[in-house]
């Protein structure tokens, strides 16, 4: 058992810290700063910070220097991940981009894909999308209709894409398209990396339950896409995505822990303001989340282990998907409950509670986006314990 | 970062598991469970068991090297612990291993030179008691020596059979004797270390049942399909599989934290002895319910696993004890 990171890891949480104190305005860590802020204005002094991150080397982490990453270890990005959260850094603008494109071109994207990609994302020149989703085909995305017809050089895409995030912000989208007529299922899908900047795609802002519009819906009319804009072969897109969704299987568990243990902190103080932290029920139920909490943080090094190790994780990934999802919403379960006739008010003594009300109406979102729980279940049941289909 | 056992940690495991597969399995469990509804006063301590725990080291875990035990240390007690959890292995080896660990940690040198070594080889049989009332002690009838968190090394006492229906134990309330103190202060230390390996015994317990569960669940036919097919079984074991995995972690982890003396050891035990009796009486009732009628006989092995797990969930503080500890470290009184 070796639970420290390595001399040269310490000394990049060193570096990338004292970059983060020199670089977070301190009015952005005031609870309630990025919600004061119109969308267009917030993402735009995003992008520009994160922009200024890349350049000053803290993007990428663990990327290959080829690509212009830092070439560092998983232990690098499990720190960068936390110390961002704990600097109150915004969050990523690109996180579709960086996340799951870039490590798919990386692993099967050609040479000029590699190189048109991969830096103007890193430097947040181009906001990339996901088109995975539609109306029709949400947990069954193999039911996807967008199609995509062959006119000479380019493909012809018609169709529509949902709950498409930085949907009016994107630039391009790497979109699941039925470019074989009349295939079924899994079969005759390509991942085309289509242009957004033009006539035939229109995103239009979806306004969520919390009333901000992070997500939206793309609408293909003739959108032109060359041919050659396709990630992996053509018709065989459904690789290409099972490639791109394992790129999930990060380290990412050590920095939702260290957001999520302070916001049940925050909890705690709210509870003591209000005079409930004595409440026997209440402990025991913040206790109950705390386990859970501590048992996150214990995963996310176990994963990390695996991906030091070399290992596969396989559809684990399920697990820990359901793990923190269902983890954070309790959480914010028992501030829903602790407030009790407050629930729903803006305020109370004093405390503006608009910030907290925004995390605990997310949390109903987190066991829906990215696979729902109830998929993520039946994966588990399937792939990992081996019940039947 | 490495946090994951060592493959001489896993062989430790495998070979405490195939020991028991291959040499101790159910039905030889069984017998000793019928033997506690005839003869609740019987040592239910199988010989063969004992003498293995004694010859493979199983004993000898924790004790010093210059006591003849290995020198390993709670690491590799929990994996000990969590294979004979999933073998619902009977015998006092946890008491003997506590037992040696409150001498080794807070005993006199002539306390540990008499009882370390033959703690360690299976010569001489330990208990921990839960207190000094010295009441339903582990193998408290068979127990040589005899330790209390309050400090006391008990010998010679004389017993009173305590029925219990978890029949993979056996239990006694302990009067008289010589006593002893030990030369300093255990009761933090032997506290933390007997709620790991309960826990951990208690996390062997859930995995075990849970795969079985599993098992039977893929082969068991109704409406002309696996009744494991349905969604409402796939999920319900899905869930219990993270909740499984997750009290694993916790135990691995609190084992470590105990035996470095990790800063946040004490918050370590609770969440792990929290989350791994909760785990395990999940797993075991879910192995009932999911064998459907079979699993509420005395026939099938589901009550074996299912009780185990309520014996060991209360002990050592029980969940909800552990949750009020949580509450008090992370949020004050």
């Amino acid at each position: 058992m070796d639970l420290s990171y390595t001399a040269a890891e310490e000394e990049f949480r060193a570096e990338l810290r004292a970059w983060l104190a020199a670089n977070v305005p301190g009015e952005w860590r005031r609870p309630g700063f990025w919600a004061s802020l119109p969308e267009d204005e917030s993402f735009a002094l995003r992008r520009d910070w994160e922009r200024a991150k890349a350049e000053a080397g803290f993007a990428g982490i663990q990327w290959p220097v080829e690509y212009g990453g830092r070439g560092g270890t998983p232990g690098m990005k499990a720190i960068y991940d936390a110390e961002m959260v704990l600097a109150d850094a915004p969050r990523t603008v690109n996180p579709l981009g960086l996340t799951f494109l870039a490590p798919t071109v990386m692993a099967i994207g050609t040479d000029a894909q590699k190189k048109e990609i991969i830096g103007p994302m890193l430097r947040n020149e181009v906001i990339w999308c996901q088109g995975f989703s539609e109306p029709g085909a949400g947990s069954d995305l193999a039911a996807l209709s967008c199609r995509g017809v062959r006119d000479g050089d380019d493909f012809v895409v018609n169709g529509q894409k949902v709950w498409t995030t930085n949907a009016v912000h994107g630039d391009k989208i790497f979109a699941m398209v039925r470019t074989d007529p009349g295939s079924q299922r899994h079969r005759g899908i390509s991942m085309l990396l289509i242009d957004m900047h033009q006539p035939g795609v229109d995103a239009r802002p979806l306004k969520q339950m919390s009333g901000a519009s992070e997500f939206g819906e793309v609408f293909f009319t003739d959108a032109r896409v060359p041919a050659t804009e396709v990630l992996g072969d053509i018709d065989d897109g459904w690789r290409t995505a099972m490639l791109l969704l394992s790129f999930e299987r990060g380290a990412s568990g050590i920095s939702q822990y260290t957001e999520f243990r302070r916001q049940y902190d925050a909890i705690v103080d709210l509870a003591r303001k209000l005079g409930r932290h004595t409440d026997p029920v209440l402990r025991d139920r913040l206790a109950r989340v705390l386990t859970d909490l501590e048992c996150l943080r214990l995963h996310s090094m176990h994963v990390l282990t695996q991906v030091e190790q070399g290992r596969d994780l396989g559809f684990e990934a399920s697990m820990t998907k359901l793990i923190w999802s269902e983890t954070f919403q309790d959480l914010w379960e028992v501030y829903d409950d602790l407030l009790g006739e407050a629930a729903t008010l803006d305020d109370i003594e004093g405390v503006d509670l608009r910030p907290l009300h925004a995390q605990a109406l997310w949390s109903r979102s987190v066991t829906i986006w990215g696979g729902s729980s109830q998929v993520q279940r039946n994966v588990t049941a399937e792939r990992v314990l081996g019940l039947p289909r | 970062m490495f946090f994951a056992l060592t493959e001489d940690q896993q062989e430790f495991g495998a070979a405490v598991r195939g020991y028991l597969a291959e040499r101790f399995d159910l039905a030889a469990v069984r017998g000793v469970v019928e033997d506690a509804v005839n003869d609740p006063g019987g040592d239910g301590n199988p010989a063969t068991l004992w003498k293995a725990a004694g010859e493979q080291g199983w004993l000898a875990v924790t004790v010093p090297e210059e006591f003849d035990g290995l020198g390993l240390g709670l690491v590799e007690a929990q994996v000990i612990a969590r294979a004979l959890g999933a073998g619902v292995a009977p015998g006092p080896w946890r008491g003997t291993v506590l037992a040696a660990e409150a001498i080794r940690l807070a005993g006199s040198d002539e306390q540990k030179a008499a009882w370390l070594p033959r703690l360690a080889a299976a010569e001489a049989v330990g208990a921990l008691a839960s207190s000094d009332a010295l009441a339903a002690v582990e193998y408290g009838a068979i127990a040589d020596v005899v330790v209390t968190p309050g400090g006391r090394l008990v010998t010679g006492a004389s017993s009173t059979p305590r029925g219990s229906y978890d029949g993979t134990v056996r239990l006694a309330d302990l009067t008289g004797g010589e006593v002893q103190e030990l030369a300093g202060p255990v009761e933090a230390e032997i506290r933390a270390r007997a709620a790991v390996l309960a826990a951990a015994d208690l996390v062997g317990v859930a995995r075990e049942a849970l795969t079985r569960t599993v098992a039977y669940d893929r082969e068991r036919r109704q409406f002309g399909v696996p009744v494991g097919s349905f969604q409402a079984i796939k999920h319900a074991l899905a869930d219990l599989h993270c909740t499984v995995t997750m009290a694993e972690h916790a135990v691995l982890y609190a084992a470590h934290a105990v035996e470095v003396g990790a800063e946040d050891a004490e918050l370590a035990v609770a969440v792990a002895k929290a989350k791994a009796g909760d785990a395990a009486v999940a797993s075991t009732g879910a192995m009932i319910q999911y064998h459907g009628g079979i699993g509420y006989t005395w026939e099938h092995e589901a009550h074996l696993f299912y009780k185990r797990a309520k014996r060991l969930a209360g002990q050592w503080g029980d969940s909800a004890t552990h949750r009020a500890r949580i509450a008090e470290l992370t949020m004050g009184g």
